[in-house]
């Protein structure tokens, strides 16, 4: 899409968490201006998995960002259970904080290098002043002995390990929502697939929603129900995981999997045949839709007219002019 | 981690504490007051009653300079500490609350800083009167503006990190953020610079003192003994030189230590270089033909010795190459990956002990001096690494830099150089070459950079490439531009080319061959369709296993491997990789299992696994360990 719409929304009853409209923006100096996130909507269901995939610069962490209200966006609504996030403040926005966690993608700058464990994961509880100490529950939930965890400090531990202190941490307060920013990114692949297979497990035992954001498809796909493409601050398709990987149809998710060596056994034509050229900055993103400048498929009408998101199959939307029909 | 303090920063340590207790303790100590008069001959030197001799008063010099310390510390200490108790929290609100707070705090403080700072300090002094009051307070609110500084340069560092943001995403209030998160933090930084600022204010107070304008006599301040004792240069240079000495090796002290805390929490990556004369005796070696080939690594070790052992990063690993062929290295992190080739292009630390062979193209490159290794790495091996910013200087042209191998190392002209510098850009997929020449690195994205290194790589026609990770850190789109740019490279120029790598997808599109490094040593080989399709050994196996793959349906278990790699400076007995091994049996843990004598797909492993498809594999292990 490069396009923006609300068509895919569901209804507010059906959804815990919805996203609409939603825009981020910051200032680049000398008068300029990010757009980081520009109109981007999305739903959760409660107990879904919403993969968030697109490389850098497309607003993905922006957006997650933005969830949390940290910073709040600059326009748009975020609605929690009915509760609409943009329009608390201070005290009201700090109690709601907790029903919404996030993991990060650096595990070692997501845990303060000067606290032992058991501070770091026991924090909320003490924030809120909630009875019980649910640390030791907690951290054996992520795979670690709290006997000799608990009272080490971050450099001890292995990555993997600092990511599942990160976990721990978000879970204590039992949010309803969790946002993983990139949470295996960092890690190696043997690591990963715990971590992956960790948050599964969690997320039925403590029957989570999770936002998954991650650069790279084949993880995403591992956890998400649903898929969200993003470019360059946009919404380009959503659609249910295996419907998005074997039927792209915008050119842009098509161009993702054709860049992922093996191309996702769908026959695609060669990558550079699908995208050419650099993502342009999104201090000035092109006008229309902003995939034009790479697509192979643009017309004149793309450049004048943004597309808007519209369905194109059973829970399959997308912004595009042209897509590519199969 | 401990890191070592090293012995003169605790001989400071121990200056900077005797002088402290000297200080406190003066009225107590043997000797004379530093305002009792001839308490024996005027300005006699050294000697046992009076170790620093006299003044021209026979004023005990020791206890003058004892005396004066209080003066110089204290002031020292007062300062700082008004300083930092001012500056402090200003820098904190600054760091921490970012926008109008900060501009405000900021303009105010450069504004402040652009004083002349000691003209400022006389003129309060002389007109609000020389006293210990006065100098305090003129030396610590003009050390206010550097602390406001330096906290907040401190605080922002932490308060951009993801834990403060989780922090805050717990809902926790502003205030306990600050105490338990970003102030620990600061504090080691704040010591440091503290220590520094002791060095500074004694100094300055000093300096005031020699001009008269710090606490009056008879007071003794060392700044006031060195005036003093000016007249006295010719007759007795012990009256000036003794408070000079201490002066100047308590200064010196504050300045050590303070350095050194600040390294302490500086993290800094260790430097690699080309091996200088080795550490210890090269590790020996077993004699073996020298091929016709390409590349030839025999027995290749290399050893760190650490305190807790020695580390065996890289341990006897043989491999050739030949042109017009990938070999790719694939691992996890502190497989040895990275290391193996650092180690076959001598960029190693010096501490490291390095063992075998390396041959290109029959030459012993493990024989060769820095010196001798310099021209072959500019020449004849190329190098492309995961950051192109390590590659890449900053302040310099992208032009500059692609023609300096091409004058240094070819000795071309001006001219030719930069025709060839505007082929190789434009070789590499760069889109308008020459106006590229004139641009700096910052002004490129991370997949330009990549190319504009890979050109510098290239450039000198080398016969053999060694690509570090060299797509890790773009975006998929970007990396598969990368990745097919080598792949044609490597055929239109002849050339080899190494290609470390975590991701196996990339390794199985782009490798013919693959070397599979767990805990220093290959534990496979072969060629790349064949190891991926059917491994051997169970690590391979399970390294397969665990990365997602578009085609594996949703909500895939991936293949867990337990555990943790082994520690390198303690290497388990028999297999290393048998305390994760789901097929291991007794003999594993005994005997280490050898690569097999297969040449054409080699592998560790005393049970291996049939060699069926892996494919097959995968989706029964995945729809058992699913299981629901
Ligand atoms: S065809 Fe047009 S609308 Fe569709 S992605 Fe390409 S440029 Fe955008
Ligand atoms: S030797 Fe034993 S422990 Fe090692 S990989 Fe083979 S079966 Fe596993």
């Amino acid at each position: 899409m490069a396009g923006s719409g609300t068509a895919h929304l569901r209804p507010d009853d059906e959804v815990l968490l919805r996203v609409e409209d939603l825009v981020v923006e910051f200032p680049a100096g000398r008068g300029r201006t990010v757009r980081a996130v520009s109109g981007v909507s999305f739903d959760l269901a409660r107990g879904e998995t919403l993969g968030i995939v697109g490389e850098s610069g497309c607003g993905k962490s922006s957006a997650a960002r933005a969830l949390v209200q940290l910073p709040p966006p600059r326009s748009g609504s975020v609605r929690l259970d009915g509760l609409e996030l943009t329009a608390l403040r201070g005290e009201a926005l700090r109690r709601t904080r907790r029903r919404l966690q996030m993991i990060f993608q650096d595990p070692i700058s997501s845990l303060n290098p000067r606290r032992r464990v058991r501070d770091i994961v026991g924090e909320g509880p003490r924030v809120w002043q909630l009875p019980g100490d649910r640390v030791d529950e907690v951290l054996e939930a992520v795979g670690l002995d709290p006997a000799t965890a608990a009272e080490r400090r971050p450099h001890e531990f292995s990555g993997g390990q600092c990511q599942r202190i990160s976990i721990a941490r978000a879970l204590i307060l039992d949010p309803e929502v969790v946002i993983c920013d990139e949470p295996v990114s960092a890690l190696d692949v043997s690591v990963q697939a715990q971590i992956l297979g960790l948050l599964e497990d969690l997320k039925d035992r403590y029957r989570l929603t999770l936002v998954f954001i991650a650069h790279d498809l084949a993880v995403v796909k591992n956890v998400s129900d649903r898929i969200l493409v993003m470019y360059l601050g946009k919404v380009c398709e959503l659609a249910p995981s295996a419907d998005l990987i074997s039927r792209p149809a915008h050119p842009y998710t098509r161009a993702l999997i054709a860049s992922i060596p093996g191309g996702g056994g769908l026959d695609l034509p060669p990558a550079d045949t699908l995208i050419s050229g650099e993502p342009p900055s999104p201090v000035d993103p092109p006008s229309g839709c902003r995939f034009r400048t790479r697509c192979p498929r643009a017309a004149p009408r793309c450049a004048t007219e943004e597309p808007h998101i519209r369905q194109v199959g059973d829970d399959h939307w997308l912004a595009c002019h042209f897509p590519v029909k199969e | 981690m401990r890191r070592r303090l090293g012995f003169g920063v605790w001989l400071a340590a121990g200056w900077i504490g005797l002088v402290l207790l000297a200080a406190l303790l003066a009225d107590f100590l043997p000797f004379a007051r530093y305002d009792e008069t001839l308490a024996g001959p005027p300005q006699s030197g050294p000697s046992a009653a009076h170790p620093f001799g006299t003044d021209g008063l026979g004023r005990d010099v020791l206890s003058r300079v004892v005396y004066g310390a209080r003066v110089s510390l204290g002031v020292g200490l007062g300062a700082v500490l008004l300083g930092l108790g001012v500056g402090a929290p200003l820098g904190i609100l600054a760091g921490y609350r970012r926008r109008a707070t900060d501009a405000v705090i900021m303009a105010v403080n450069d504004v402040a800083q652009a004083f002349p700072a000691l003209v400022f300090a006389l003129a309060v002094v002389a007109f609000a009167g020389a006293n210990l009051r006065n100098v305090l307070i003129v030396l610590g609110v003009l050390g206010v503006p550097s602390w406001v500084r330096l906290i907040r340069g401190a605080t922002l560092s932490f308060a951009e990190r993801e834990f403060v943001l989780a922090a805050r995403v717990l809902g926790t209030r502003d205030r306990r953020i600050l105490w338990r998160e970003i102030l620990p933090n600061v504090a080691v930084p704040a010591a440091s610079y503290a220590f520094i600022g002791m060095a500074v204010v004694v100094v300055a107070e000093g300096s005031l003192a020699f001009l008269g304008l710090s606490v009056q006599a008879p007071t003794p301040t060392w700044g006031g003994l060195i005036n003093e004792g000016r007249t006295l240069m010719e007759t007795a240079p012990h009256v000036v030189l003794a408070p000079s000495v201490v002066m100047f090796l308590t200064v010196l002290s504050f300045n050590l230590v303070g350095d050194r805390l600040r390294a302490l929490t500086d993290v800094r990556e260790i430097g690699l270089e080309p091996v200088r004369a080795p550490a210890a005796l090269p590790l020996p070696t077993p004699t073996h033909p020298v091929r016709d080939t390409l590349l030839q690594v025999e027995e290749l070790r290399t050893h760190f010795v650490t305190p807790r052992g020695v580390v065996k990063a890289v341990d006897g690993v043989s491999f050739t190459l030949d042109r017009g062929r990938t070999l790719a290295i694939v691992g996890e992190s502190g497989s040895g990956k990275s290391m193996l080739i650092r180690s076959v292009l001598g960029l190693l630390p010096g501490t490291s002990i390095r063992g075998g062979h390396v041959y290109l193209s029959g030459d012993d490159l493990t024989a060769y001096g820095p010196a001798e290794m310099r021209p072959v790495l500019g020449r004849r091996l190329g190098t492309v690494f995961q950051d192109p910013m390590t590659a890449l200087n900053p302040v310099r042209t992208i032009g500059t830099q692609v023609m300096e191998p091409l004058r240094v190392h070819l000795r071309m002209s001006r001219r030719q150089a930069r025709a060839e510098a505007v082929e190789l850009l434009a070789s590499v997929g760069i889109p308008d070459p020459v106006r590229m020449l004139r641009r700096y690195p910052h002004q490129l994205s991370g997949g330009m950079r990549q190319r504009v290194t890979i050109a510098m790589a290239l450039s000198c026609r080398p016969d053999v490439l060694f690509a570090d990770e060299p797509t890790t850190a773009l975006d998929v789109t970007i990396q598969a531009q990368v990745l097919r740019l080598l792949h044609r490279l490597r055929a239109e120029r002849d050339m080899a080319v190494v290609l470390v790598s975590h991701d196996l997808s990339v390794v199985a599109q782009w490798a013919d061959e693959v070397i599979v490094m767990y805990a220093g040593k290959v534990v496979e080989r072969g060629p790349a369709a064949e190891v991926f399709a059917r491994p051997r050994m169970p690590y391979t196996e399970s390294l397969l296993q665990a990365a997602p793959r578009l085609t594996d349906p949703v909500h895939h278990r991936l293949r867990v491997i337990p555990g943790r790699p082994p520690d390198l400076a303690h290497l388990p007995a028999g297999c290393a990789f048998h305390a994760r091994c789901p097929y291991a049996r007794e003999r594993c843990e005994l005997e280490p299992p050898p690569l097999s004598e297969d040449h054409h797909h080699p592998y560790a492993c005393w049970y291996p696994r049939p060699g069926t498809t892996a494919e097959q594999d995968v989706r029964t292990t995945g729809a058992d360990s699913r299981g629901r």
